[in-house]
């Protein structure tokens, strides 16, 4: 239920996040790349602290750091969470359920496909019981502790909650 | 200048098409005299249009598929080639010894924040 960032995963967003911002801060190549430097230093002398206390210390310094120097319009990609993009086309993605619902005289101007997709089905009844029992095999008690998805574990399996991942519509519809 | 002899050269390449193997070899051995003569406006027009039907004679088949503005496409390849540009250019990576199955922090010796580094030069590769 609860998932806590470890010490090292706080420091390394504190270090991307920083980047990010050094980036929109200093446009120019060369000079972000010089203040980047100087930056990493100022990280790998943290690096060696086995005091968690004092180090802790230090990651509260360097957030409250970033806090008073951050960008006020960082550079966001466009399709991660806070972009221009994000999400954009989420509307038009429909679930793949809904190909089933299909008339025959539309299945048939895609033969390839839903030709494909009927083997997948078949494929998908017989594996459906493997990934189950490798899903609560390896799942800790007290439910999963993220969204990662183990991967297969022995020869002839298919990787658990294959079909969701194969069958999802497209990042961009044309 | 250079447009009304593109538009000319493309009206007749859809024209003769067909007849263009035929049709150059007489078209070479006229322009070659042509532009070694007094150069006037319509002479150099001409020779240029069909040096320029030559050059284009091998492209035939690219002009009717447009390009539109899109990204290269991801092919395994062209993905792999990309990855393995960008970390060659990581100066603290030997390229020598760079591979697609080296381990970051095993064979390459690199820190987790050179992780997070070279996970930020793929998005900038990348696009994000």
């Amino acid at each position: 239920m609860a998932a806590y960032l470890t010490h090292q995963q706080k420091v390394l967003r504190l270090y991307k996040k920083s980047l990010r911002h050094l980036e929109s801060w200093c446009i120019f190549r060369d000079k972000y790349r010089f203040y980047a430097c100087l930056l990493r230093q100022r990280f790998d002398d943290g690096v060696g602290e086995k005091d968690m206390v004092k180090a802790t210390r230090l990651l509260k310094a360097g957030e409250e750091e970033f806090w008073t120097n951050q960008h006020p319009q960082p550079y966001i990609f466009p399709d991660s969470p806070g972009g221009t993009s994000y999400e954009r086309y989420e509307c038009y993605k429909a679930p793949e359920w809904l190909l089933d619902h299909w008339h025959p005289s539309e299945k048939s101007q895609y033969p390839d496909y839903f030709s494909k997709r009927e083997t997948w089905k078949k494929l998908r009844e017989q594996s459906w019981d493997r990934e189950v029992a490798q899903l609560q095999a390896e799942t800790p008690a007290g439910g999963p502790l993220s969204e990662a998805l183990p991967p297969a574990r022995q020869e002839g399996h298919l990787p658990p909650m294959w079909w969701q991942y194969v069958t999802r519509p497209r990042e961009r519809p044309t | 200048m250079a447009s009304r002899v593109l538009a000319q050269c493309v009206r007749t390449l859809a024209r003769s098409s067909a007849r263009l193997s035929g049709g150059n070899l007489a078209v070479r051995a006229v322009a070659a005299p042509v532009s070694a003569s007094h150069r006037s406006f319509s002479v150099i027009s001409n020779a240029e249009r069909r040096r320029v039907l030559e050059q284009s004679r091998v492209s035939v088949v690219s002009v009717w598929c447009r390009q539109y503005g899109d990204l290269p496409p991801l092919t395994l390849e062209t993905i792999r080639d990309r990855v393995m540009y960008v970390l060659k250019l990581y100066d603290k990576v030997n390229p020598e010894k760079l591979q697609t199955t080296s381990h970051f922090m095993k064979d390459l010796g690199l820190d987790s924040l050179d992780q997070v580094e070279i996970i930020m030069a793929m998005e900038d590769e990348f696009g994000e």
